[in-house]
């Protein structure tokens, strides 16, 4: 089961001219401990802030102090437009969930809970797919040290392979890693 | 003399028929009793939707449209009050429900009289787990409120180091409780949470008597069956004394022993009788429309951005205690009363006084999990 998400004591910034909108969405951030503030004018990226609601009717770029590959905390866009180029602007931008505008109550908490949820599950998947590539990067490691381990032990493939593994998990490191410091290994005695 | 018509929504038929009428009653009681008691000329209009979420809808937009109400007093379930709040903000108008719910809403066209959990299953639990036990089993009707107070339950029997040794929810007048008896009996929990509606309690309580008689382990002192929506109102449905013993939460009992109530068991009983008990639905109803009108004549005008922050107003001594509205969050400050089924009657065994509202149920967090807040994720340059 998931925990059931509490934003007390975290801080939100509305991007977007203050108004009744504005209004509605900083007393339903209240009522969830979220203390929210309405302002017109850019994010900068030292400011101290947990989520970020914008309105993506008017928003534009620069708006943001990020790229979507940059973005570090979860963002709400809000929305009345139908309009593809600021759907686009929307997504551009890294949004997380969306709020349709006039801002109904019932629909703030839903879109904080979507938000923060979908941003750190894709900060989860972009750090895996970082190590993974990583990885498929040293693949040619690992090959040249099964060979270097078949020729040494005149052993088959899997043989190679299995020891490579072995040792690895004895070590706590990864494939790669130990493919490395053996294929170093040789060459140090060598020089 | 100021005009206000008074939406009155509730289901006096159906599967949760029961409950309706005890909201209507405690509602036209109330009415009765403001009657030329106040500058008001209060005209109610009422509505039985019979349970059908359209019907629901169709007879909340008839009495704003047509029938001229800017204010309704209704909603049962909280799947109903979902229907109705979309017709209730289009005409920027209010509703004001007095049934317990599950949290997590705060809307600004709502007034919340019912309590919602840090005030019903919060201290409920509080007092059942070291009591009774942390193996807990769950039961429910299959929608928002069975989901929801099974899913917290869930949540604070977790944080306690407990187990919930079973679960199971079953459709709104479904009364086939044997699975979920035959499970009790496999996995012997502690107590039991009840989050089931009318005929499917009723039922399973029936039938937890029995078992009781089978087996004493599974008897109330042992093994009680415990709910926060459970009320005077159901028990003659039930069978007087085939629930005795079992527990309950509400911020009313009929038993309460206070002036007003002592004023208002007099009323209800020329009306409709000594024999008539009044339920927490009956007293909130009761309670919720005063509440409303004294707003209204406060303001001179049934305008409902007025009446909202006309609420704040002196406080009426009621059968609840003094009605007070957060501002904040729209809810009332509710006591919490647990009571313990003998015959017609609940026990009070516990009671403590009235604490606001906590929808959102974010200083239950502050409180128990100081440390383990979630992780920050900030901007860094």
């Amino acid at each position: 089961m998931r925990e059931t998400l509490s934003f007390l004591g975290r801080r939100a910034i509305i991007l977007h001219r203050p108004g009744d909108t504005t209004d509605r969405l900083v007393r339903q951030c209240a009522l969830l401990g979220l203390r929210a503030e309405a302002r017109w004018r850019p994010l900068t990226a030292a400011e101290d802030i947990d989520i970020v609601l914008v309105d993506a009717d008017e928003g534009w770029d620069g708006l943001l102090p990020w790229t979507v590959a940059e973005k570090l905390i979860p963002l709400v866009a809000l929305l009345a437009s139908e309009a593809p180029g600021r759907i686009a602007w929307a997504l551009d931008q890294g949004a997380d969930a969306l709020i349709a505008k006039p801002v109904t109550a019932s629909a703030v908490y839903p879109a904080l809970v979507m938000a923060t949820r979908r941003h750190s599950e894709a900060r989860r998947l972009n750090e895996r797919i970082r190590r993974l590539e990583e990885r498929v990067r040293l693949r040619p490691l690992v090959h040249a040290a099964v060979l270097s381990l078949m020729t040494a032990d005149g052993c088959d493939e899997n043989d190679a392979y299995g020891r490579l593994r072995r040792e690895a998990m004895q070590t706590r490191l990864t494939l790669e890693q130990v493919a490395a410091s053996l294929l170093a290994g040789p060459r140090r005695q060598a020089g | 003399m100021t005009d206000l018509r008074l939406g009155i929504l509730f289901s006096t038929s159906g599967d949760y028929g029961v409950l309706g009428r005890d909201c209507r009653d405690g509602a036209m009681i109330a009415i009765e009793e403001l009657r030329g008691a106040c500058s008001i000329a209060i005209e109610p209009v009422f509505g039985d939707p019979r349970g059908s979420s359209e019907r629901y809808i169709e007879l909340a937009r008839k009495m704003l449209l047509e029938d001229g109400c800017r204010h309704v007093i209704g909603t049962v379930t909280s799947q109903a009050r979902k229907d109705v709040i979309p017709v209730i903000e289009k005409h920027d108008s209010l509703l004001w429900y007095v049934c317990p719910y599950e949290g997590f809403e705060a809307n600004p066209n709502v007034i919340y009289t019912g309590a919602c959990p840090n005030q019903h299953l919060l201290p409920l639990f509080e007092h059942m787990l070291p009591v009774y036990g942390r193996r807990v089993y769950l039961t429910g009707a299959n929608y928002i409120w069975g989901w929801e107070m099974n899913r917290l339950a869930r949540e604070i029997v977790a944080e306690a180091g407990g187990a919930i040794v079973g679960e199971r929810c079953l459709p709104i007048g479904d009364t086939d409780v044997d699975r979920i008896v035959a499970e009790v009996v496999a996995r012997r929990p502690d107590f039991i949470l009840s989050n089931m509606l009318g005929p499917s309690n009723h039922a399973f309580l029936r039938a937890m008597r029995d078992l009781g008689q089978r087996d004493p382990a599974f008897r109330p002192e042992h093994c009680p069956v415990v709910s926060c929506d459970l009320t005077e109102c159901e028990l003659p449905e039930i069978g007087f004394g085939a629930a005795d013993g079992q527990l309950a939460a509400a911020s009313y009992f009929d038993s309460l022993d206070s002036i007003a109530n002592r004023a208002l068991k007099v009323q209800v009983a020329s009306q409709f009788g000594s024999g008539r008990r009044v339920s927490s639905y009956f007293a909130t109803s009761y309670a919720t429309v005063r509440l409303c009108v004294e707003a209204v004549a406060r303001c001179g005008a049934d305008d409902p951005i007025k009446v909202r922050s006309a609420l704040g107003g002196p406080e009426t001594p009621g059968p609840l205690g003094p009605l007070r509205i957060d501002p904040a969050t729209n809810h009332a400050s509710l006591p919490f009363l647990l009571g313990r089924i003998s015959g017609a009657d609940f026990v009070i065994l516990q009671s403590r006084p009235a604490v606001a509202a906590d929808p959102y149920l974010i200083r239950r967090r502050t409180a128990a999990q100081p440390g383990k807040a979630q992780p920050n994720l900030r901007v860094v340059s």
